[in-house]
């Protein structure tokens, strides 16, 4: 038990002794400089020791209270009350039509933003006069802080002061308040800010792929469709996968422009209601318990996105 | 094929170019709404139907770096006269100047002094995350390591918790730890915010370089180290280039921590913008002259690093 | 991996030595947080939200740093994050703020979590129960309800009440076609159903005018302060704050009435009206959208200037109008001053609240723009005649209610956003479903926290 609890708190000692162990046969520049054990070691060790001692004492701290009553806004002591709040929260129909429409609101975004910021990337691998300037500029939504976006969005989609109907000519059209409207409307601000950080990602890709290759599928006379996919794509896959996965990862945290933007409840997304219940109501042990389900998530799909990008990788 | 081009070629390259070009309109058309209203005064930031053309004013920006409070009787004329052109501008718009009762000085609003703070903690952020992120990746993506996939999937998943829940231990340890409120506690934390990106996206590059080139360096005599600074890190420029543009994004940008680990030193600039509520009409002209002045350093240093960004991955040369 | 006897020593002892540093980094910590109180003991730290009223307060206390040579600094935070960032405070036992201007609501929590300082005695010495209006004591002051326990100092007195466009009401052809249509003549709403009326009237989606513009913002107390400027006029309350019973309460016959009447003002709204608070409604009145708007008394200035408000000539002001059976209340707004348990200056806050509740500072303090809730200083028709609201803002401040103020209210807000929000801005379910079900619902809450068996 002493050994299991002390390993908790110190797994960088695990990679230390790891690290260690597993010494390198051919360490050819070894007798050069520092040898490829020590350049290893050097590269790594910081970063992760680093990540642990940061994330830690929250990992721990918010599992322990998940078992608790405790909350942030009292000095009163946290009683352990076990399973209780996760017991409540799966019970609770409100959360469970949390989790279906942040799925949605997932699906919708992240998928709007690999379509946009790849078609994007695609015509931008073209020869495009002014091309940097053109990258920059089409870069600039992401650049913009959450909430003023939010802000703005909000102006925008007015039906009163707003120039999307005002220019698209559509009327009193309510895209926030119809309930049915309003996720779409939150996650067309998502692609609209985040299509580019795809596309940015997807260009880097694009632009390298050897031109030869294309040549060749020339030559064998292949259609576009089969270049796309069996050049391109392939090619472009691994870096692809990890913008899909980090887009999916913060996908499942929005809160800014969706808090900002809608008081619907059908645009009432995880990461809204995690903020309600840890800082409006201060239940943090049934908040921290709730993080915890969603990490669980998050966690098992981001490990199905990994073995895809590995398998994009292998080929 | 750089030459004889196809006609279909020639025609599809039309295509892409009005297409981007429509795109540009569409992304761009919110952007610059926020620009234009930076320059609208108040009473036309929100008009039905909405203004498109006006007369630009300096109004927001003069606003913007002053604390003010809302008019409630006419300013005195010999004060009016004698103030500068850029105060006068905030009497014309209804609003009086806040004064420091000792000096009678204009107070400032606090809009200075946090964007330098965003600008200190970015980009010292910013340079740590990426060159950690670059060696860690480039260790794992050379040399063997027992559970690599294990430790690059930790490395991940401490993106993963809602930042609302690792909010209340953040804070606490930082108060215990004395970085509360500090520079060096915002640095800290958005390096580790942007670490597991910064490795993942690195090692996404570093994967591509063919590793035959640098064994064939050190068949030259050169040590591993200066294989990895001369021939590693040029190869990886795009790479690094992204991911600094990323990172500093992220960490420029950044409310909910700002908000929560700082008092009154390390105040960063997002979570003022948008609180210019004032008496209960929001400064819509201010609240853009913000955002707008708060993009420009991003979006210049991304149009400086554009040649990087587009050079592509090195991926290629041998592989098939 | 199992760790080598070895390493597991050598790990101990790194350990023990890391323990001894961080002591050694505490007890540093510890005796530079000794040091630095005494050394500037004549400041004092006033935690606020970033608003017009605390420019205001800042001028106010300059007033006693002349006097006195204590420098009181107003510090401000964004509304949105206001609340969060003085509980994270709290919790953490930190000194940064001397004094709180906290929400009424937040009473229970901070009291009976300690973080507020008892003033029952400061009370009691000040005769502060008569010198402040009293329904201002009550849920400003005073917690649980009825108990004798005062915990603030009522300083920025608020309440919900209306703007209105002048030049529409007073239009020759408008009051002609109203009096024809209702039967009686265009005037300031004094009931409820006037208001459904006038609202009506007025709405004319073809010409960009609408009715009313009310709260439906329901990501904190927007919406629900709305419902209760009808449901209190109506009659209803919100449960029994002493007894903590809600059924038969809160699900009254005129509670049912109450909502359905807000209900029916929402089809009255301009469009996409659908997450609108204090900032919206002011636009609604700036941007000429709306014949009425509902507001907070601090947010009328800015409709008060030309500058900010095109329309500000033919802006006028009026009180909650009354309910069906002549009850007439309105939602409470506003923030009373406490002691931080946690400041090191508690007996240099107790002087300046001495100073605060003077008469003639209650009266600078309104003559600056602060909203007073000092009974002498509101009766004054000099108040009264300040300013076009200030005589609906006297009245309303004697016929104010509140929102629950236990610890648990933002759960009890939550579930009333959840129900009442589909209800209004939807138009699911009936009135008294939705009733019945947040009775339900609180119940369950109270039940939860011991409150009730």
């Amino acid at each position: 038990m002493r050994e299991r609890s002390r390993r908790l708190f110190h797994p960088e000692s695990d990679i230390v002794t790891d690290v260690i162990t597993r010494l390198e046969p051919d360490s050819r520049a070894a007798s050069r400089g520092l040898s490829d054990l020590t350049i290893r070691n050097l590269f790594i060790i910081p970063t992760i020791a680093f990540l642990i001692i940061f994330n830690v004492f929250p990992l721990l701290y918010s599992l322990w209270t998940s078992f608790t009553d405790f909350r942030a806004s009292t000095t009163a002591p946290a009683n352990w009350i076990g399973l209780a709040n996760y017991r409540e929260l799966l019970n609770d129909p409100f959360i469970w039509r949390n989790f279906t429409i942040t799925a949605k609101y997932v699906i919708i975004s992240v998928t709007g933003q690999v379509v946009v910021g790849f078609g994007l990337a695609m015509l931008l691998n073209r020869a495009i006069p002014f091309k940097g300037l053109v990258t920059t500029l089409l870069l600039l939504p992401m650049m913009l802080s959450m909430a003023v976006v939010g802000l703005f969005w909000k102006l925008l989609y007015d039906p009163s002061f707003g120039i999307i109907n005002y220019f698209l000519g559509l009327g009193k059209f309510e895209w926030l308040a119809d309930p049915q409207v309003a996720l779409w409307a939150v996650a067309i601000v998502d692609i609209w800010m985040w299509s580019p950080f795809v596309m940015l990602l997807s260009l880097a890709g694009l632009s390298a792929v050897p031109k030869h290759l294309y040549e060749a599928a020339e030559i064998d006379r292949a259609g576009p469709f089969y270049t796309f996919f069996r050049i391109t794509l392939p090619l472009v896959a691994p870096i692809l996968m990890i913008a899909i996965i980090f887009r999916t990862m913060e996908a499942f945290k929005t809160f800014d422009h969706a808090y900002i933007l809608s008081s619907q409840p059908t645009t009432e997304l995880i990461a809204i209601r995690l903020y309600k219940m840890a800082f409006l109501e201060w239940q943090t042990g049934l908040s921290s318990a709730f993080a915890y389900i969603v990490l669980i998530m998050v966690v098992a799909i981001t490990n199905i996105y990994v073995k895809y990008l590995n398998r994009a990788k292998a080929r | 094929m750089a030459e004889v081009k196809t006609k279909s070629e020639v025609v599809m390259n039309r295509v892409a170019i009005v297409a981007v070009f429509v795109a540009l309109i569409i992304m761009l058309t919110p952007i610059y709404w926020i620009a234009s209203t930076a320059f609208k005064p108040r009473s036309l930031a929100t008009t039905v139907p909405p203004t498109v053309m006006f007369e630009p004013t300096l109004t927001p920006f003069a606003k913007l770096f002053v604390r003010r409070s809302q008019m409630r009787e006419p300013v005195e004329q010999e004060v009016y006269e004698a103030a500068p052109w850029w105060e006068k501008l905030i009497y014309d718009d209804g609003e009086n100047v806040v004064r420091n009762r000792r000096s009678g000085d204009i107070t400032p609003s606090g809009y200075a002094d946090r964007y330098k703070n965003s600008l200190i903690i970015s980009i010292i952020s910013t340079f740590l995350a990426v060159s950690m992120g670059t060696l860690t990746a480039y260790g794992f993506s050379r040399f063997k390591v027992k559970g690599e996939q294990d430790w690059l999937f930790f490395i991940l998943s401490t993106r993963m918790l809602p930042p609302v829940v690792v909010a209340i231990p953040m804070f606490l340890m930082y108060r215990t730890v004395g970085l509360h409120d500090t520079h060096l506690g915002l640095i800290i934390l958005y390096t580790a915010f942007n670490l597991s990106f910064a490795v993942w996206i690195m090692k996404g590059f570093i994967d591509e370089i063919p590793k035959e080139y640098e064994e064939a360096a050190l068949v030259d005599g050169y040590t591993r180290l200066q294989a990895f600074l001369k021939i590693v890190l040029p190869e990886a420029l795009t790479g690094i280039a992204a991911t600094a543009v990323f990172c500093f994004i992220i960490a420029w940008n950044e409310y909910a921590f700002a908000l929560m680990m700082t008092n009154r030193n390390a105040q960063t600039a997002p979570p003022y913008i948008p609180s210019q509520v004032g008496s209960g009409l929001p400064d819509w002209s201010v609240i853009a002259a913000g955002a707008f002045l708060f993009l420009l350093p991003v979006a210049i240093f991304t149009f400086l690093l554009r040649n990087h960004l587009l050079r592509g991955m090195s991926f290629g040369a041998i592989r098939k | 991996m199992v760790l080598g006897t070895e390493t597991a020593m050598q790990l101990n002892w790194e350990e023990i030595e890391m323990r001894s540093y961080a002591c050694r980094l505490l007890a540093g910590a510890a005796v530079l947080a000794l040091w630095a109180p005494s050394a500037n003991a004549q400041e004092l730290t006033i935690f606020w939200a970033e608003w017009d009223p605390a420019n205001y307060l800042q001028e106010l206390v300059n007033e006693y740093e002349e006097e006195t040579g204590v420098m009181v600094t107003v510090e401000t935070t964004p509304w949105q994050d206001f609340q969060t960032k003085a509980f994270t405070e709290f919790n953490a036992r930190g000194n940064a703020y001397d004094m709180i201007v906290g929400d009424s609501q937040w009473l229970g929590a901070a009291s009976e979590g300690g973080h507020y300082v008892d003033l029952t005695e400061f009370f009691k010495e000040h005769d502060l129960g008569n010198v402040m209006a009293p329904a201002t004591v009550k849920y400003y002051a005073e917690y649980p309800g009825n108990s004798g326990k005062f915990w603030a100092i009522p300083a920025e007195g608020d309440a919900v009440g209306w703007s209105y466009r002048k030049d529409w009401f007073e239009d020759p052809e408008e009051m002609k076609a109203f009096e024809e249509k209702y039967g009686y003549p265009l005037a300031v709403p004094e009931t409820w159903q006037q208001l459904i009326d006038i609202a009506e009237f007025f709405h004319r989606p073809d010409e960009n005018r609408y009715g009313i513009a009310i709260y439906t913002d329901n990501s904190y107390d927007g919406l629900v302060m709305g419902v209760e400027n009808a449901l209190f006029s109506y009659g209803a309350d919100l449960g029994d704050y002493e007894t903590y019973e809600v059924e038969g309460i809160l699900n009254s016959d005129q509670a049912v009435e109450a909502l359905e009447a807000y209900r029916q003002l929402y089809q009255y709204t301009p469009p996409g009206w659908s997450k609108t608070f204090f900032v919206e409604n002011n636009q609604a009145i700036t941007e000429g959208l709306a014949a009425m708007s509902m507001n907070y008394f601090a947010f009328f200035p800015a409709l008060v200037n030309p500058a900010t408000n095109p329309n500000a000539e033919n802006t006028g002001f009026f009180a909650n109008p009354a309910g069906p059976d002549g009850d007439q209340f309105a939602a409470l707004g506003g923030q009373g001053i406490s002691i931080v348990s946690y400041s090191d200056n508690i007996d240099e806050s107790y002087k300046f609240l001495e100073w605060f509740i003077q008469d003639d500072v209650q009266k600078r303090w309104a003559e600056l723009g602060g909203y007073t809730a000092h009974a002498k200083t509101l009766e004054s028709d000099e108040f009264r005649n300040a300013t076009p609201y200030n005589e609906a803002f006297y009245q309303t401040m004697f016929k104010v209610k509140d929102f629950w103020a236990v610890p648990e209210y933002a759960e009890l807000l939550t579930a009333a956003n959840q129900r009442l929000y589909p209800y209004v801005v939807g138009g699911e379910g009936t009135a008294k479903e939705v009733l019945d079900a947040l009775t339900e619902d609180w119940k369950e809450t109270f039940k939860k926290y011991g409150r009730t068996n």
